[in-house]
């Protein structure tokens, strides 16, 4: 009885101790953090002046982070360029970025949270994601360009978990990931307007191992998320511009 | 006519910072960094879409030629949230604009770096040298 005392008091203690880190971060009515909001993502350079403005750039990962790779797979993974713009960068012909070069995309994302779901609407090319938390991944999962995503608690830090991602370009820089990739998400309140991002890239066709890198997210009270049709007016494509109307 | 005191404030700063890429795909998909183009004109049109917005440069040249000349700059989402807006650009006011021709030869370039009348500047669109890559 002692001993079961003794072990839940430490377990509180170091609870309370946790939670002491980020005091007033948002949180639902049941305690879990809450990360809802319009956010500058990972692709932002946070340096939110008077005018509420970040500074959106196209992000990659970082080559230094990535680990090893498996004989063979450099090839895959850097693929020279052909001319194709499907092949070269498929996001030129408005095809999808994908999971998880859009979360890398310098444009607004929202989270939408409830008990037991994580919604991410991306501004880029209106993607969503909508993530159950705590439950387990469906046994037969179609490969597709945004994965299959479920989430749990560990403690404070809510961890998305995503398979189902079919070969695509891990990033703009144009990487390839095989369809063996698994992502793990952890994010994490530095305080109650800036999330850690960290990422996980787990692909054995591509990496000896996991690696992982670390981005901040910041919270924009003021933002609202803007329509983005990519298929608007896309010229130059490949390379190849057609003339505008002023320009005949 | 003047540019907002935003837009100046916040061009001043992303041109001192010297990195910022702006697209929705890679640069050098459709612009030949190997071409860099610096033109003077009256803006002519104003295409505030997505992917990129167009800007339309009546170009004139020694003999008096006017070409039309268009340059991709960043969405519009991305220059609304850094204070640039559509009213920032006026028709019929003369800019200089900065960027790549395009790949295949055309009077299309990106549009990097505007400049108007008075001298002052914004980034309005990619700045390639900061284009992180892995190959």
């Amino acid at each position: 009885m002692k001993r079961r005392f003794a072990v839940s008091f430490v377990a509180v203690a170091a609870a309370l101790a946790g939670q002491s880190k980020v005091p007033e971060i948002p949180r639902m009515p049941g305690g879990q953090p809450n990360f809802s909001g319009v956010w500058a993502g990972p692709a932002f350079t946070h340096i939110v002046g008077p005018n509420d403005t970040d500074t959106p750039r196209v992000t990659n990962f970082d080559r230094a982070k990535m680990a090893p790779f498996q004989p063979g797979a450099q090839a895959k993974f850097l693929q020279p360029p052909t001319g194709d713009p499907r092949h070269d960068d498929p996001t030129e012909l408005c095809l999808p970025d994908g999971h998880p070069r859009e979360a890398l995309a310098p444009y607004a994302q929202q989270i939408v949270q409830t008990p037991d779901s994580l919604v991410f609407l991306y501004e880029y090319m209106h993607f969503f994601r909508v993530i159950p938390i705590g439950k387990p991944h469906p046994a037969d999962i179609d490969l597709t360009f945004m994965g299959n995503s479920v989430a749990r608690w560990e403690r404070d830090t809510l961890v998305i978990d995503t398979i189902g991602l079919k070969e695509w370009t891990l990033s703009a820089s144009n990487g390839w990931h095989s369809d063996a990739l698994h992502t793990i998400e952890r994010l994490r309140h530095i305080d109650a307007a800036t999330v850690s991002y960290e990422i996980t890239i787990d692909d054995p066709k591509i990496f000896t191992k996991p690696w992982s890198q670390e981005f901040q997210m910041k919270r924009h009270p003021t933002w609202s998320l803007l329509e983005q049709v990519c298929e608007e007016n896309n010229r130059c494509q490949g390379g190849n511009c057609t003339a505008s109307d002023s320009q005949k | 006519m003047p540019a907002p005191k935003i837009l100046l404030a916040v061009a001043a700063s992303l041109l001192l910072a010297n990195s910022v890429l702006l697209a929705h795909h890679a640069y050098t998909a459709e612009f030949d960094t190997t071409k860099p183009v610096k033109l003077t004109g009256v803006l002519a049109k104003l295409d505030w879409s997505n992917p990129h917005i167009w800007v339309y440069l009546d170009v004139k040249d020694d003999k008096g030629v006017v070409t039309t000349w268009g340059f991709s700059a960043s969405p519009p989402g991305m220059l609304q949230r850094r204070g640039i807006t559509r009213n920032s650009l006026k028709l019929g006011e003369v800019l200089t604009i900065s960027g790549h021709r395009a790949k295949d030869g055309s009077n299309n370039a990106s549009g990097n770096v505007v400049t108007f009348a008075d001298g002052r500047d914004a980034l309005i669109g990619q700045d390639q040298a900061v284009n992180p890559t892995l190959k």
